[in-house]
């Protein structure tokens, strides 16, 4: 579906560049206050009538068409990412609504301390702005997407009253929460942007099918479709889909005067704009502006850092699973949104690293996947296939666990020499390992899983010591900062090099915290947008 | 016997003789091979091209490296088997993927696991709430974030 009117001679005040978690929310808040928005999206709007989980071929689906990974996937609006140097492959969706079709909906927030790795560790860098700073944005986002938690968690700071009350934990998430009660560790039931009950614009309660991982045909869970979009064009915003960009263009000063793009029908058209926002995610941002080229930004546009696209985070991701004597339906409820916990949060350089890591609580799904493996080695085929399905099946829970991933220049996308998207644009290159640090982190995160999963019951006990198909989290590679040779933005998302160029996805996180990110994107976003309303309206027409 | 998807012609009986040594006999049921399975996976696996070539290059590789194979003993074509899935162990999970998918979406393994097997919506589960007396512990632990 395209909802646009305008044409190659309009300009329009902003045109953004994606219509995902963050791009949602910055055209949705401009609009409403009254600037001439227009985003291009190059996938397309779904539909949750038809989302694959009420196919009976679901598991197919699920590992196909609804793939996570891009490269699996291989729709016409998806690109190609080079991930053979990189342990960890790329996790995304393009569409309306972005990776917020596809995503768990665990919205946990940053701590404070995510802020200040340089002063308070001496590692990586500060962020320029505070956890202070963007706590109101925090709260006005949890109010839009709308979040199902419970106030009192003691490993973060108070927060704002949760919109709705929590999941349910169900009785595999007890169990596994008895674990941490024995050996007296933090838990806390998880911060979901998925409704407990009726929230939002037609938006249903969870009736717990376990995969919202494949798009929520409740539309309980909340993805931008649903939420931010609807209120932008409400307010007169313009999005068109099936618009794949080519690049940022840019006049004989620099400074950004569109896109270039191939519409649905393989047209070739410009987009005239006052201002330019980009919210691509970590990997399509860097992507776009190494392929905008120009005589005044030779290294490709706001580069003069020669840091667009480095310092690429990931959260890499351990996942160690144990298997339960009880019987205990673990495919009903939200695959990844029981319960976590930060008892080991914080840096204590006792431990031998610096920063630290989530425990996110996992449940298991159906016997097929089971039976190929899920979080853990497959089911041996032959004999004794049976009798391993039966103990496995509705008996397997499993943490997975999240590490604080610091920035290094080598971590990198960049473009591939050859590799190129169906309209021949260069596609994108990861370049990653993983650092000691991280390493170590993993490593005291998988000794200290085994005991909790132990005390909880559990036993036949499985490590993945890093899951390769977890890039979920694109983070890093258009860096904030104060410092114009050593950051790509400033504190406001702004450009240092293009003052009507801004950035508003996971590229801009200076550090990368042991969370999900996107509740911090979207406040980021909105933090952004409420930057522009007060002090660049000359972006106005 | 074969069967032609869009562009390639399976070996039904090759496929069959496989999934009888990978999902034995159980129960009331026989091996997989003789449960009529082989059509369905021929359909299911078409649906996307990156899997439809997949399956069938394991189809075709596994014919060539083995093209004895149905008339091996059944311990032999675990040998075969277990040869190929250490030496191209990306084409034999596509093989293993697609015939569990089919295997466990049929209702008489259904009845025979207890699973329900309808898609997950739109009918969804039922979930208990909670007991929030279970946080009474770590509620009432000092905050632990580190003030900065």
């Amino acid at each position: 579906m395209t909802s646009t009117n305008a044409t190659a001679e309009e300009t329009v005040d902003i045109l953004v560049i994606g219509a995902g978690a963050s791009g949602g929310a910055i055209t949705a808040w401009l609009a409403e206050a009254g600037f001439n928005v227009k985003c291009l999206e190059q996938g397309y709007w779904q539909n949750p009538s038809k989302y694959a989980t009420a196919s009976p071929d679901y598991e197919f689906e699920m590992l196909t068409n609804w793939a996570i990974d891009p490269n699996r996937r291989r729709r016409n609006e998806d690109y190609p990412v080079n991930d053979s140097n990189s342990p960890v492959t790329p996790v995304m969706f393009n569409g309306v609504g972005g990776s917020t079709i596809l995503w768990s909906a665990h919205t946990p927030r940053f701590h404070p301390s995510d802020f200040r790795v340089k002063s308070l560790d001496g590692v990586a860098d500060d962020w320029p702005i505070s956890y202070e700073e963007l706590e109101e944005f925090y709260d006005l986002n949890d109010e839009v997407m709308g979040c199902s938690g419970i106030n009192g968690d003691p490993a973060n700071p108070p927060r704002s009253p949760r919109q709705m009350p929590p999941l349910p934990l169900g009785k595999d998430g007890e169990k596994l929460i008895s674990g941490f009660e024995k050996l007296g560790w933090h838990w806390w039931p998880s911060d979901s942007y998925i409704n407990s009950v009726r929230y939002g614009e037609g938006r249903d309660a969870c009736n717990f099918c376990g995969h919202n991982h494949m798009g929520c045909y409740q539309r309980a869970k909340s993805s931008t479709d649903l939420t931010y979009w609807p209120r932008a064009l409400r307010c007169g915003a313009k999005l068109e889909t099936g618009a794949r960009v080519r690049q940022i263009t840019v006049d004989g000063s620099g400074r950004v005067t569109g896109a270039d793009y191939i519409d649905s029908k393989g047209t070739e058209k410009h987009q005239n704009a006052r201002a330019v926002i980009m919210a691509a995610n970590g990997i399509g941002t860097p992507r776009l502006l190494l392929n905008s080229v120009s005589e005044m930004h030779p290294e490709g546009l706001a580069n003069s850092s020669r840091l667009v696209g480095k310092n690429l985070m990931f959260h890499p991701f351990a996942m160690i699973s144990g298997t339960f004597p009880e019987k205990m339906d673990t495919w009903q409820g939200p695959l990844s949104n029981i319960a976590m916990s930060q008892e080991f949060y914080e840096t204590d350089k006792s431990r031998g690293f610096v920063r630290g890591y989530t425990y996110q609580f996992q449940r298991s799904l159906g016997p097929a996947w089971i039976a190929k493996g899920g979080f853990r080695d497959p089911v041996p085929w032959g004999e004794g296939h049976h009798e391993e399905l039966e103990k496995r099946l509705g008996s397997v829970m499993a943490l997975a666990v999240i590490g604080e991933d610091l920035p290094e220049e080598h971590n990198s996308v960049d473009l591939d020499p050859e590799l190129t998207d169906s309209d021949g644009i260069p596609a994108p290159r990861l370049n990653y390992t993983l650092s000691k640090n991280s390493r170590d982190q993993l490593d005291h995160a998988i000794e200290n899983a085994r005991t909790v999963l132990e005390a909880a019951g559990a036993s036949d006990i499985y490590v993945d010591p890093m899951m390769r198909q977890s890039g979920w989290h694109l983070m890093g590679t258009a860096r904030m900062g104060n410092d114009s040779t050593n950051s790509v933005v400033d504190r406001w998302c702004q450009s240092h090099d293009v003052d009507n160029l801004f950035i508003v996805d996971g590229s801009v996180f200076v550090t990368g915290a042991a969370v999900n990110p996107t509740p911090t994107i979207q406040a980021l976003a909105l933090r952004t947008a409420d930057y522009i309303v007060t002090n660049r309206q000359d972006l106005k027409g | 016997m074969t069967l032609n998807t869009s562009d390639t012609e399976v070996n039904e009986d090759l496929l069959a003789a496989l999934l009888d040594r990978l999902i034995p006999a159980v129960g009331e049921l026989p091996p997989a091979g003789q449960m009529g399975l082989v059509p369905e996976i021929v359909r299911l696996s078409g649906r996307h091209d990156l899997f439809h070539s997949e399956f069938a290059n394991f189809m075709i590789s596994f014919s060539a490296s083995c093209p004895e194979f149905e008339s091996l003993s059944g311990n032999a074509q675990d040998e075969a088997i277990r040869a190929f899935e250490s030496g191209s162990p990306e084409l034999f999970s596509t093989l293993l993927t697609i015939s569990y998918i089919v295997y466990y979406k049929d209702e008489r393994v259904h009845r025979r696991i207890g699973w329900s097997g309808r898609p997950p919506q739109p009918d969804g589960n039922e979930m208990e709430l909670w007991d929030e007396s279970i946080l009474e512990n770590v509620r009432n632990r000092e905050p632990f974030w580190r003030q900065v």
